[in-house]
């Protein structure tokens, strides 16, 4: 069987490179290798850290490119265009043909049938593929003009054994492969892929990053199994490792006891994020003191072990020693120093945040009825722990560690909690804050950015989203929903835009408030789509929504998609359609409501009162509303609008009647598009 | 007085760690230059980096460099900490095309043996806005332990790089501590004759954060900063790259001292810094045209 074998050989890239530039390379080949008619049995890309390798098999020798007639200009263009065409095809102008076709005689091209050496194509596939990757970071190096991921140095090259000839940059391909030892570099020569796949392996190199990872993973979980522990694997973590490494080496390792006195947080944050090493949690949820390294070397003098763990140690004590400073500093005290910490240039300072969340919290406690001297405190020491020398040298533990000290100073449980869980959620699948005092807290920050950000009009455009807003508003959405709050955001907007403006914020922005609902109502289709929702049902209830009542559009926008198909939801979209049909071959202007003293029929009266109830029904209060009661009204009118078609005459003679009939149904159409608009619903 | 401890030590002194790499990298036919003369924050500010950086002609420059940054100040509290410390600074330029080996040949000469160790190059690309600069590269870990800072310069000064220089910046502090396997910096052996790094930079650990934090007095630290940027940009009308580049170092000493200080507020910093990189960029685009025109 055919093989290609190329081998780019650089200095150390970082995974994140590495993963995407082997995505890069596969599909590049694919598309490059088709447009020269070649179709590999299979194409595989690897990495490690300094190789990428492409082993392709089952290309043919020679490709056959049959004769075929192209077509090319109309006849009449001018005489450059023909010139340049039967250039292009390595023909005279004589040697074109004219043929009549359906849209006019048409210059032909006869291609002769011809055989290229599959290798003489792969010389210009492969740098052409090269020059094709469009990295993500790149650099130069030397005085190279070359942009790489880091310095390449040498490009190998061999198909079926044979060494391809090309140039790309600077470099020439080669025949040999790089073998680093320690502080040593050697050529070495490979003559097919099994050839230098052997030779990696007799030097402990697992040259496939699947297996690499495989093979860490089962060391890893075998230690979890052995010392009984959860095996929850970090899997970022492990692709991060698996590409930091070319033969691994897993190595357990310990540190003193005493530090698992510290907050968790403090030694995953060490351990993992800092260290890429991972952390053993037993099955009682406790952490060991023991962390498991993945070197890339044998390590026969136990130094890697030792050197690892007294890192360890220093981080640990290190964190120990600001934890026992930071956790007695008096949060409150911490406010001032906030004003040298930046916000947003243009938005002031933390310290300036943390005081329009704190005159907030007296208007967000009044409308959810919460404990406002609580919020308040929440509000102004929820940022104090960021210029604590702790989050400075882990800034991944901002909240949590506030939480901490506040605890360990004497704030109230749901005080302290709420100044980690504020920043919740951190995602599109992380939790919310389920706390009064901490989603209050959270609802307000979010708020805070995407207000701040407007008006200063940094707002998110399709592709960039530099302030993670969409984040904050879905965040600020589903907090709203999945705790069952009604909030009055519009006034809360109202509130925000002003303390702003007091403490001096430029207001580039005069449309905020309205681009801000539509930019919230627009996630709400987010998370409505994220709930398998009716794309119908999405648009009738997001249009139908003017208020800034978002648990309401979330739940009747849910109660529509669960009836649509069944007999409720249908009664009501086949009501809503016939009274609307109507109402549509009429286009009348209509525009006082159905006068009673018109009605001459039983059935006008009986419906006009059923929609009196209905709307009487609707303007209850938040908290008793119950959207399936709603629907059911609007679907149970279907008996009296039945009769109604039935009994009545809407095209009656006498002008007065019929436009008041006409009014009747227009009220009708109008009270069920309170709910939803029916008119954006497919179907019956 | 301490007892005299015999020279029987298994491991290098700081002194050592020096000496050695200076030779190391004098062998290798670097420039082995002394430390520069004016309070930096780094061996990359010295301007036989940032300005030998620039430019068509090769160059190849080592030595050691102490390094100034006052907001680390701990009064000589934390065992891992100090506003005043030691890089020891290679650069190249061009950058050589084995100079990872080279790198790693320099680690045994002060007792690292790569054999013995994990030596990995860690992702670590690396910006100064105050210097205008930009450089992708690794913080290299030696078991778990970050001891070298390892860098192409992509822009120095504002200006594109051509062609490139890589940059080696050893933690010294750090490499001592590691050989010698202490915890506490101060415990760091100097020399064969029982110096710690406590008995020599003790006291000014303590003294300087207390002036640092407390004492720096920021009004005349603000007319020094005027003073120093009128000054390097009188210098630079006058094309004198290297007197205008040492007034931009001042200003960015001052902007330091200013910031331990804590008067500089939010709304200043960006602005500070966007000072202090104007001057970086009038020095090293004079400083390149002295380059070409020779």
């Amino acid at each position: 069987m055919s093989e290609l074998l190329v081998e780019l050989f650089s200095e150390e890239i970082p995974s994140n490179l590495q993963i995407h530039t082997r995505q890069q390379l596969e599909n590049l080949l694919k598309q490059n290798l088709s447009s020269s008619n070649l179709k590999p049995k299979s194409l595989e890309v690897f990495s490690t850290p300094t190789r990428l390798t492409i082993h392709i098999t089952g290309l043919p020798k020679i490709i056959k490119i049959p004769a075929a007639e192209i077509k090319g200009p109309k006849v009449g263009v001018p005489e450059s265009v023909i010139d340049n065409y039967a250039k292009s095809k390595n023909l005279n102008v004589s040697d074109l043909q004219k043929k009549d076709t359906e849209k006019g005689i048409f210059y032909f091209a006869k291609v002769k049938g011809k055989e290229i050496s599959t290798d003489k194509e792969l010389e210009k596939i492969i740098p052409q593929t090269l020059k094709d990757i469009n990295w993500k970071k790149s650099m130069k190096w030397s005085d190279f003009e070359l942009n790489w991921g880091r310095p390449l140095i040498s490009i190998l090259a061999i198909f079926n054994e044979k060494f391809l000839k090309f140039n790309f940059a600077h470099l020439e391909s080669v025949n040999f492969t790089m073998l680093e030892n320690n502080d040593q570099i050697k050529q070495i020569k490979v003559k097919n892929f099994n050839d230098y796949l052997n030779l990696l392996e007799q030097n402990e190199i697992i040259l496939d990053h699947n297996k690499r990872k495989e093979y860490i993973l089962k060391k890893i979980v075998s230690i979890y199994k052995k010392k009984s522990c959860k095996e929850i694997i970090n899997q970022s973590l492990l692709t991060e490792v698996s590409n930091l490494v070319d033969k691994p080496n897993v190595i357990t390792a310990t540190f003193d006891k005493s530090y698992l006195e510290l907050p968790k947080e403090i030694i995953k944050s060490t351990l993992q994020t800092h260290q890429r090493y991972f952390t053993l949690i037993d099955i009682k949820d406790r952490m060991l003191n023991e962390f498991i390294i993945v070197a890339n070397n044998k390590d026969e003098k136990k130094l890697i072990k030792t050197g690892n763990e007294r890192v360890v140690e220093a981080r640990l004590s290190d964190a120990n020693f600001f934890w026992n400073r930071d956790k007695s500093f008096n949060l409150i005290k911490q406010i001032n120093k906030l004003k040298k910490v930046v916000f947003y240039e243009n938005l002031g300072s933390v310290y300036d945040k943390t005081q329009r969340l704190r005159k907030m919290a007296y208007f967000i406690s009044d409308q959810l009825n919460i404990n406002k001297e609580k919020l308040e405190i929440a509000a102004s020491v929820s940022k104090s722990d960021l210029v604590s020398d702790l989050v400075s040298e882990f800034p991944e533990l901002q909240g949590e560690m506030g939480k901490y000290f506040a605890l360990n100073q004497g704030f109230e449980q749901d005080v302290s909690n709420a100044i980690s869980e504020h920043y919740l959620p951190t995602g599109n699948s992380s939790s919310i804050p389920k706390k009064p005092i901490s989603y209050s807290l959270s609802i307000l920050d979010k708020l805070d950015n995407l207000v701040g950000f407007y008006l200063i009009n940094e707002k998110p455009t399709s592709s960039k989203d530099p302030f993670a807003l969409r984040r904050s508003a879905i965040g600020l959405l589903r907090t709203i929903i999945e705790n069952n709050l009604v909030i009055k955001i519009s006034d809360l907007i109202d509130y925000f835009t002003r303390i702003y403006l007091e403490q001096g914020v430029q207001e580039k922005n005069t449309q905020l408030k309205k681009e801000l609902m539509t930019f919230l109502r627009e996630r709400m289709k987010n998370i409505l789509k994220e709930k398998k929702v009716r794309t119908d049902i999405i648009e009738a209830s997001i249009s139908s929504h003017t208020n800034d009542n978002f648990l309401e559009l979330y739940k009747k926008t849910l109660i529509m998609n669960k009836f649509i198909s069944k007999e409720l939801g249908k009664n009501a979209v086949s009501t809503y359609k016939r009274a609307s049909s109507i109402l549509e071959q009429e286009k009348l202007e209509l525009k006082n409501g159905p006068d009673a003293v018109l009605f001459k029929e039983e059935e006008e009266k009986e419906l006009f009162e059923r929609i009196n109830i209905i709307r009487k029904a609707f303007t209850i209060k938040e908290e008793r509303k119950n959207y399936e009661e709603h629907l059911k009204l609007l679907s149970d009118t279907k008996l009296s609008t039945d009769k109604f078609f039935e009994k009545v005459k809407v095209n009656d003679d006498n002008n007065d009647l019929k436009n008041n009939r006409l009014e009747l149904l227009q009220i009708l159409c109008s009270t069920f598009n309170t709910f939803v608009d029916f008119s954006k619903l497919e179907g019956s | 007085m301490p007892e005299k401890i015999k020279n029987k030590k298994n491991f290098f002194t700081f002194q050592d760690v020096v000496f050695n790499l200076q030779k190391y990298w004098s062998k290798y036919g670097c420039v082995i230059l002394q430390p520069y003369d004016l309070e930096v924050g780094a061996g990359t500010f010295h301007p036989a980096t940032t300005l030998r950086s620039l430019g068509p002609k090769p160059w190849k420059a080592a030595y050691v460099q102490p390094s100034r940054r006052p907001t680390d100040g701990r009064y000589g509290k934390n065992p891992n900490r100090l506003q005043h410390y030691y890089q020891f600074q290679v650069i190249i330029k061009p950058s050589p095309k084995n100079i990872k080996q080279i790198y790693l040949k320099s680690l045994s000469a002060i007792g690292i043996v790569a054999k013995d160790h994990d030596i990995r190059f860690v992702e670590d690309d690396w910006e100064s806005p105050t210097l205008g600069a930009a450089g992708l590269g690794w913080e290299v870990w030696c078991d778990g332990m970050e001891i070298t800072q390892f860098t192409y310069f992509q822009k120095m000064t504002g200006i594109e790089c051509k062609p490139i220089s890589v940059e080696l910046t050893y933690g010294l502090e750090r490499i001592c501590m590691f050989i010698q396997q202490k915890k506490n910096i101060f415990d760091i052996e100097w020399n064969n004759e029982g110096v710690k790094y406590k008995d020599v930079y003790f006291q000014s650990e303590k003294e300087f954060s207390s002036y640092n934090f407390d004492h720096a007095n920021t009004e005349f630290l603000l007319k020094n900063f005027e003073i120093a940027e009128s000054e390097c940009k009188s210098l630079l009308d006058k094309k004198l790259s290297l007197p205008a580049y040492d007034q931009c170092l001042k200003a960015s000493h001052i902007f330091n001292l200013l910031d331990s200080r804590g008067v500089i507020s939010v709304a200043e910093r960006t602005g500070y810094i966007n000072r202090i990189r104007e001057l970086a960029k009038g020095s090293g685009s004079i400083w390149l045209s002295s380059q070409i025109e020779k």
